[in-house]
């Protein structure tokens, strides 16, 4: 059976009036706080009444402490849950267009130009800059991927990298040096000695968008400065460079 | 047990309840200040989100970041119980216990929301000192052991999202929460010290109370004792009423009671004298026309004394009118009975119009000059002067003096009090009348004398407004 917009309206007129109207509305709210009055135990004896309240209480805060535990460890893993690590070459790639120190090491960052977790990223390459001086230069390549409009990766990100001592940053047209480097993961940081080994792999923040001490930088500084580390690669925390179900299977997943 | 030891317990009684009170009020006004900061928190989580962190991306895709997501709902949901419990429930210690939890749960999701940034984890010490706003040191508890429970927690599951290395000491948690625990411990004091002196502010609230309840006892008893003093006043003036009134009754009847009885005796004689002769008597009698002047005189003396008795009970209010005040000296002078005595009216000639009432003034001249003139002793000639003086704005002053023999010192105090005389043949309401109707005119009469130099009474009346002479 077809119907009209006008056929519809009259067989809505011909239903019984159960709509919520003003005064079914008024006995409807009447009725939900006469149910939550008794479940209160409002008009019980008193004893009855205090213990019924007591454990809606109890009840309540049950729930709201689950509710909020549940919500604060779901946050704290996303938070340390880590993207996808590189399985960069171990030697520079010859067909990169970065020119890379020979004297000294050389630290390059991939980055999405609009992750807000790689503000962390950045932070904490000011910090390893300050700490590593002379002894090493930095390229951050912002991803500019196939299509996007003019200057998409001129981002706040953009000009903060730039800002920092003996960092030079570039356009990433199409994710080709990422690509390159096998990075996945924005924050992806790969550094190689002037010899052009790989020395490290992996992040230099925390957790996701997290600032402060890591192991990260912790480890990049003491390969760069002695050789020698704990571990040559951490974790990376950041928004992945390629739309999904873009990429290939050029890296591994989880922690290193 | 004595009256002090009860006032002792009594006051601190009210000292207990005073800070009771005080401590409600103070735990119920941060529960409301809370339940605010909790909201504010919520919307400012809201906007650290938009704003730091709208979107993740995945190369060009974007979608909503994750804490939009968790400024609204989690945010939400620690911001929800506590400012339910501190609208519903506020100064209940469960109420503060939650707030304490919540606050510092906001401090490690704006902790997380702004990037870990150091100086938001100055937001942990700054909600610390917010909760000592209770004044209660066991809020400070929970939160406490939220922020090592934090700790702790991520030591063991995500240590290097807090202490940036995977294999921290299992100590560290502790060096964190050290810190708090080390402000807790200033904030303790500060929360103990805070109650002490509410305590001592409560004690001081309870004397003061108790001092002012003392206070409005005796006002109490000082009205119940005026009011019994009034009473007896209203008592005794009632008291003095009627005797006064029988004063008066005696002293009207003894006077016309004189004359009364000489109207009565020349009434019989004349009677008899009728009676005796019959129709046809003869009245050329000279003793009868004698006592029908004896009579007429003695109805006189009734008649004034009567006269004056309406005078002084009337109490007519004044009808104040310009009225020149030396012809009215003259009118006054003329009404005196011939006498050796000179009357003279030194009122200046061009002395300003006063306003009073004519009538009462001429009786008030009459009474002084009359009062006046007797006063001189009949084997010697004496003056009496009438003198006046004004200026615009000033008192008006009407002097009358004699050269007669005075007013005796014991009695001059009693001179203007009515039915008190000297006179064989006065009324004692004279002086009375003079002081009633310069009264009613706002002024006042006052009385100098000397014994054998004279008297000098002075009238003085409030400034008026003043018409030129015609």
């Amino acid at each position: 059976m077809q119907f009209t917009q006008s056929s519809l309206l009259e067989r809505l007129r011909e239903q019984p009036q159960v709509a919520a109207t003003p005064k079914r509305m008024g006995r409807v709210c009447c009725d939900f706080r006469h149910l939550v009055r008794r479940r209160m135990g409002v008009g019980m004896p008193d004893s009855i009444s205090r213990r019924l309240r007591w454990v809606w209480g109890v009840a309540g805060g049950a729930l709201w402490a689950t509710a909020v535990a549940g919500g604060v460890v779901l946050l704290w893993r996303y938070a340390s849950t880590p993207g996808l690590i590189a399985t960069p070459p171990s030697s520079w790639p010859a067909e990169s267009t970065i020119v890379r120190a020979s004297d000294r090491a050389t630290v390059v960052m991939l980055a999405h130009p609009h992750c807000p977790c790689t503000r962390a990223s950045m932070t904490e390459l000011a910090v390893l800059m300050s700490r590593l001086r002379d002894r090493a230069v930095a390229h951050v390549l912002f991803l500019l991927p196939q299509g996007a409009a003019t200057d998409w990766e001129k981002t706040e990100l953009w000009r903060r990298a730039a800002a920092i001592p003996g960092v030079t940053v570039h356009s990433d047209v199409a994710g080709v040096e990422a690509a390159r480097f096998h990075a996945a993961t924005s924050g992806q940081t790969v550094v190689y000695d002037g010899a052009g080994q790989l020395l490290f792999r992996g992040g230099i923040t925390g957790a996701r968008g997290h600032e402060g001490d890591n192991a990260g930088v912790e480890r990049i500084v003491s390969l760069v400065g002695s050789g020698t580390a704990d571990r040559a690669e951490s974790s990376v925390f950041g928004c992945p460079l390629q739309d999904p179900l873009a990429g290939a299977a050029i890296v591994n997943q989880g922690e290193p | 047990m004595n009256g002090l030891e009860t006032s002792a317990t009594s006051t601190s009684s009210r000292a207990e309840e005073v800070f009771q009170e005080h401590r409600q009020g103070v735990l119920a006004r941060t529960d409301r200040l809370m339940a605010v900061l909790m909201v504010a928190q919520w919307l400012f989580g809201i906007v650290v989100a938009l704003t730091l962190s709208p979107y993740g991306w995945e190369g060009r895709i974007k979608t909503p970041h994750v804490h939009v997501y968790a400024a609204v709902l989690l945010g939400g949901a620690i911001s929800s119980l506590p400012v339910a419990l501190a609208l519903t429930r506020p100064g209940w210690l469960g109420t503060r216990l939650v707030v304490g939890v919540a606050q510092m749960l906001w401090s490690a999701l704006l902790i997380h929301l702004t990037g870990g940034r150091i100086e938001t984890h100055f937001h942990v010490f700054g909600s610390l000192a917010f909760l000592a706003f209770y004044r209660d040191w066991r809020v400070l508890l929970p939160a406490t052991i939220v922020v090592a429970a934090d700790h702790l927690v991520r030591q063991l599951f995500w240590p290097e999202s807090v202490y940036g290395i995977a294999n921290p000491e299992w100590w560290r948690f502790l060096e964190h929460a050290f810190w708090v625990v080390f402000e807790d411990t200033v904030l303790v004091i500060g929360c103990l010290e805070g109650v002490k002196e509410m305590r001592a502010i409560s004690q001081r609230t309870a004397e003061v109370e108790a001092l002012s309840n003392r206070e409005k006892e005796k006002s109490a008893e000082l009205d119940r004792a005026l009011h019994k003093i009034q009473q007896s006043q209203e008592a005794l003036v009632r008291a003095e009423k009627l005797a006064a009134v029988g004063q008066l009754a005696a002293s009207v009847g003894h006077e016309l009671r004189n004359p009364l009885a000489a109207v009565r005796n020349a009434n019989t004689y004349i009677t008899k004298k009728i009676a005796g002769q019959g129709v046809g008597a003869n009245l050329t009698d000279p003793k009868i026309k004698q006592f029908l002047t004896v009579i007429d005189r003695e109805v006189s003396v009734c008649t004034k004394i009567i006269a004056d008795l309406l005078d002084f009970a009337r109490e007519r209010a004044p009808v104040i009118q310009p009225c020149p005040l030396r012809p009215l000296v003259d009118d006054a002078i003329a009404v005196l009975p011939e006498s050796k005595t000179r009357i003279v009216n030194a009122v200046p000639e061009d002395l300003p119009v006063p306003s009073l009432d004519r009538d009462h003034f001429r009786q008030v001249l009459i009474n002084l000059l009359q009062n006046a003139v007797e006063a001189i002793p009949t084997d010697r000639d004496g003056e009496v002067v009438i003198r006046a003086e004004a200026s615009e704005g000033e008192l008006w002053r009407i002097i009358i003096s004699d050269n007669g023999s005075g007013i005796p010192e014991e009695i001059v105090g009693k001179i203007f009090e009515p039915l008190f005389t000297t006179k064989s043949k006065g009324t004692g309401l004279g002086l009375a009348i003079v002081a009633g109707m310069i009264k009613a005119h706002k002024g006042s009469i006052r009385v100098d004398t000397r014994a054998g130099e004279g008297t000098r009474f002075t009238i003085e009346l409030p400034s008026q407004p003043v018409f030129n002479a015609a």
